[in-house]
């Protein structure tokens, strides 16, 4: 079995613009769920986000980028924390841009979350906007090809909300199979008209900053993010000193029950978590810490936690850092895969934050305080998606 | 991977098989529209009248597929935009009613995976799921991940229903259009590709393939893929020499080529540089029989498997070989990405 190590990552998000400042914000229990200040909807008033405090103006000049040239929100935050993660790998601009070398990316909203310029383009009203090219979903990607000359495979996922999990499962596979030497996968979505409607359509988002695993949860709140990890073969890793944690294993399934909510017996979760488990030889008695998808939905967070009850003798430690972050949809995965590194590396766990009376019909809770000196050898990370998608990921320290 | 069976929904009449025994459609539109079958056999009503497009030739095509074969071990898809008619209704909505209480039927069937999860719904099928959105290489996408499952389960039978699927909207026609990729005007498809000006014509449809790492009864192998971004116009004969070079063939192991000119005089010189290379073989423009779309290699290559098997041969130009043996595809979009698949019998 081929070993898949971590060996660099990359975040932004509405608790921080980089790794280090997200990091800070989880151990201090400071949630980005507010008011948006850069986001225009109507909503704007009467909900809250997860939004990060950057703007596009200020996102292009920092990344050097010419405006009026198609950039959008997805891309800029894709291409800051894709720059931050190879970095962080330290990969040279030969390695990145090395036939050897695949990226995996993913995106719900894409290009579409300029919603008024689509709206002039798809109806078309008046001259082309500067996004006309621009609008696919895998738009982003293709722009960080670009700029970075990459000359490897490229891919784009969509599993809605768990895309940029399953970018970390393709890339593994990948150097599993040998086809390439390095991999940087994960996703980016920025808030959007369109997903803002969308879920509020669908009666699921909460007015209050969303509460996860709480019995009187309310639903969930959308937030905004993009993460990048760079995956490798430990064999061939140098510098050892960069490796983070340990890729150990996943699980992919399909709920086959709804095209938006998940199953009562939670077949699939169930499914995804055990396959996980299989794949990294692991049992559920190992994992000292799930990094739950946790969306704050009625339906998802008791499901999930039947799940739970039905697979676990013990619950381990589990929480949801959407509290802290809202549901940002592709990027929620990997983004959830980097905290759960975060829990390996410092040994805490990082809350449910807000909850006040937990659900009710299961003997267990999540962690509902920043816990430090956990030691955790093993992390679950769920992520399940619209479509029935279910994804299980294993992280693991590194020993 | 191994092609036990396949089915497409397309602007010629595959769902009957006419378009394979010599019945071709010459089109005379900016817009070549899927034929598409009754439905009423395989589909409710009900659960018909609420899908898109996408999702409904998605099912049309899957679910005769699964009809006839062992249920699959995964369901994998490649769209560069899943349902985009729907994606837009539910934009307009949003515009036109200015984020008022808007239903949300359009914005579920919205999403790319919505086909991979009705699939697996009415199949009843909880293996793996995967909805690949890699744009012109979506399908190319779906492909690579099929061959790294079978890679996975080595010595083990898997079988996995592979596809793609892409519909036209009055909408991404409009944006398209402004985009420039689109004809002003009108010339047949059979002239598609002598018509001197830029742009192409738009396409749609659904091609879906069972495969297997087993060989047995198979009908034709997918040997081997590569894509790439951003090549410039003189690395194009090396990047499909090379890709030969790999599968230790040359130029002359090819029995018929499949090219992806579209009739854009602004991009079909690349395909003319790899055409020289085969200068004395049989070709098929396939994008006169079905127009120019994100995922149209998958079509290309079930018009592989159907020329391997000795079917459709009429659409072979520059001479033309009975039963060819090993078929190279090359398409490119927008002359930015480029794929190579090659399928043998």
């Amino acid at each position: 079995m081929t070993e898949i190590v971590v060996t660099g990552m990359g975040a932004i998000s509405s608790i921080g613009l980089t790794i280090a400042e997200n990091l800070h914000s989880l151990k201090h229990e400071i949630s980005g769920i507010k008011k948006a200040k850069h986001f225009k909807s109507h909503y704007s008033d009467s909900l809250v986000f997860g939004e990060i405090d950057q703007s596009d103006e200020s996102l292009l000049n920092e990344l050097g980028l010419e405006k009026g040239r198609g950039f959008t929100r997805t891309t800029l935050i894709a291409i800051k924390a894709f720059r931050e993660a190879v970095a962080n790998a330290r990969l040279s601009p030969e390695d990145i841009a090395s036939t050897r070398t695949a990226f995996i990316s993913s995106s719900t909203v894409g290009g579409m979350c300029y919603t008024d310029d689509l709206y002039h383009d798809a109806n078309m009203q008046g001259a082309p906007s500067e996004y006309v090219k621009h609008y696919e979903g895998s738009d982003h990607a293709l722009q960080i090809v670009r700029l970075y000359g990459m000359k490897g495979i490229t891919d784009v996922v969509n599993t809605a909300c768990s895309s940029s999990a399953n970018a970390i499962a393709l890339g593994a596979r990948l150097l599993e199979t040998g086809k390439v030497d390095r991999v940087i996968a994960g996703g980016s979505d920025c808030l959007a008209k369109f997903t803002v409607n969308g879920f509020n359509s669908l009666r699921i988002l909460s007015e209050e900053p969303c509460k996860p695993f709480d019995a009187n949860r309310e639903g969930l709140s959308l937030g905004e993010a993009a993460g990048y990890v760079v995956l490798e073969r430990r064999a061939d890793v140098s510098d050892t000193s960069k490796i983070q944690a340990v890729f150990s294993g996943f699980g992919i399934c399909n709920d086959a029950f709804h095209p938006s909510a998940t199953s009562d017996d939670a077949r699939g979760p169930r499914m995804a978590m055990e396959l996980a488990l299989k794949r990294a030889k692991l049992k559920p008695e190992d994992i000292q810490y799930i990094n739950a998808h946790g969306t704050g939905t009625p339906n998802n967070d008791v499901t999930e936690s039947f799940a739970f009850s039905k697979l676990f003798d013990t619950v381990p430690h589990f929480s949801s850092t959407k509290s802290y972050v809202g549901h940002t949809l592709a990027a929620a995965g990997v983004l959830e895969a980097i905290y759960s590194i975060f829990s390996i590396q410092n040994r805490e766990v990082y809350p449910s934050l807000r909850v006040e009376k937990p659900i009710l019909e299961f003997p267990f809770r999540p962690t509902l305080n920043y816990t430090p000196g956990v030691a955790i050898r093993h992390v679950l990370s769920n992520s399940f998606g619209f479509g029935g998608n279910c994804t299980s990921l294993i992280f693991s320290a590194c020993i | 991977m191994y092609i036990k069976d396949l089915y497409a929904i397309s602007p010629q009449k595959t769902h009957d098989l006419s378009f394979e025994n010599g019945e071709w459609q010459v089109l005379n539109e900016y817009i070549y529209k899927a034929v598409e079958p009754s439905y009423q056999d395989l589909i409710p009503n009900a659960q018909l009248r609420r899908m898109g497009k996408a999702v409904r030739m998605g099912i049309g095509v899957s679910l005769p597929i699964l009809g006839r074969n062992p249920k699959p071990d995964g369901i994998i898809f490649g769209t560069a935009n899943g349902g985009l008619e729907d994606c837009i209704k539910f934009l307009n909505q949003i515009v036109e009613y200015n984020e008022g209480t808007l239903t949300p039927t359009n914005f579920v069937q919205s999403t790319p995976n919505a086909l991979a999860g009705q699939v697996a719904l009415l199949s009843e099928n909880q293996g793996y799921s995967m909805t690949h959105v890699n744009g012109s290489l979506a399908f190319e996408s779906a492909l690579l991940d099929a061959s790294l499952y079978f890679d996975e389960y080595h010595g083990e039978e898997k079988n996995l229903l592979v596809g793609a699927v892409e519909e036209i909207s009055d909408y991404n026609y409009n944006i398209d259009r402004l985009g420039e990729r689109f004809k002003e005007e009108l010339v047949p498809n059979v002239d598609l590709l002598s018509s001197g000006t830029k742009g192409s014509y738009c396409g749609e449809g659904s091609a879906q393939f069972y495969l297997s790492n087993n060989p047995e009864n198979s009908l034709a192998e997918f040997k081997a893929f590569k894509q790439s971004s951003y090549l410039s116009e003189n690395e194009i004969g090396e990047f499909v020499k090379s890709f030969l070079d790999e599968q230790k063939l040359d130029t002359t192991s090819i029995d018929c080529l499949l090219l992806g000119k579209n009739g854009d005089v602004s991009t079909d010189s690349w395909y003319e540089q790899v055409e020289q290379l085969f200068s004395d073989k049989p070709k098929v423009y396939f994008k006169k029989s079905v127009g120019e779309y994100r995922t149209v290699s998958a079509f290309a290559s079930y018009l592989a498997v159907r020329l391997l098997n000795g079917q459709a041969g009429y659409l072979m130009e520059n001479g033309a070989t009975e039963k060819p043996r090993t078929v190279l595809i090359y398409n490119h979009f927008d002359a930015v990405r480029h794929s190579l698949i090659l399928l043998q019998k």
